[in-house]
């Protein structure tokens, strides 16, 4: 049996309803056909989560969505203005426990103290902060008016 | 009993005027043994405290509000996740065991354990 693991929200407008067995299968093959056509894409394949990035003034941020994984199998690496984040989910299958690797690469456009790197995992989300190097700030420069 | 027939994730009508999701449903997963069920759902960004189970009528209701707020005066340069809050109803019938159910959130994940009720439970009758 397929259990339904993408769902767009909404877009049925029924509301909550016990169904028969077979009414509920067809239904949860059109979820999933459905799901994986417009999630698929949306939210990423099961290999990718959704990556935001901002900036203010001192560094970039990389926030990742990787609800589920433990610290230890989370990586990141900062190269030649690229961000890799890889970690890796355990996924029960039926026979037993697999290891799902998570990947996803970032550019990152300012000039970044790659030494200075950090990440935070909290929630799910994991944050990179990334401090940009002198040159790169914005630096305010006084002009004397004569 | 068929599984579908125990629990069936209900529809979730929760639209706004504009057709706009209000909210939406998570990723999640329920297995079943012969204990009980057990859902797994993916809720990245939502603390305890943004967190809301309720169970009612034979409707198991999980919303879970984003929690984790940006400091403020950032620039955003690029965007895929959202603001909005999840929120998963799972509907069941009288198999499952109100006062056990048991609920665990770690790093994003909500783990909720569905006792069956005893009725419910596979029982070997010996013939006599």
């Amino acid at each position: 049996m397929r259990y339904i693991q993408f769902t767009q929200p909404g877009y049925r407008g029924a509301t909550s309803q016990r169904f028969g067995g077979r009414v509920a299968a067809i239904d949860s093959e059109l979820d999933w056909l459905f799901g994986t056509a417009l999630n698929g894409l949306a939210e990423g394949s099961p290999d990718s989560f959704p990556v935001d990035i901002y900036e203010d003034k001192e560094n970039t941020y990389v926030r990742a969505e990787i609800p589920g994984v433990s610290r230890e199998a989370v990586n990141v690496e900062y190269a030649d203005g690229s961000l890799s984040i890889n970690a890796s989910r355990k996924v029960k299958t039926s026979e037993g426990e697999k290891d799902v690797a998570l990947s996803r690469q970032v550019g990152i456009a300012d000039q970044v103290q790659g030494d200075k790197v950090s990440a935070a995992y909290e929630n799910g989300i994991l944050t990179v902060t990334l401090p940009r190097k002198e040159e790169a700030k914005p630096r305010k420069i006084n002009v004397s008016v004569n | 009993m068929s599984f579908l027939n125990t629990l069936i994730p209900a529809r979730d009508g929760s639209q706004t005027a504009n057709g706009a999701p209000a909210a939406r449903r998570p990723r999640y997963e329920i297995t079943e043994s012969d204990a009980g069920y057990s859902l797994t759902v993916g809720l990245p960004g939502v603390s305890k405290e943004g967190l809301e189970i309720t169970d009612e009528g034979g409707e198991l209701t999980i919303t879970g509000k984003r929690t984790a707020k940006l400091p403020e005066g950032l620039t955003v340069l690029h965007r895929e996740s959202s603001d909005a809050a999840f929120r998963l109803v799972v509907t069941h019938d009288n198999e499952v065991d109100s006062e056990k159910i048991g609920a665990e959130l770690k790093d994003g994940v909500l783990h909720v354990t569905l006792a069956k009720a005893e009725s419910a439970k596979a029982r070997k009758i010996a013939v006599a």
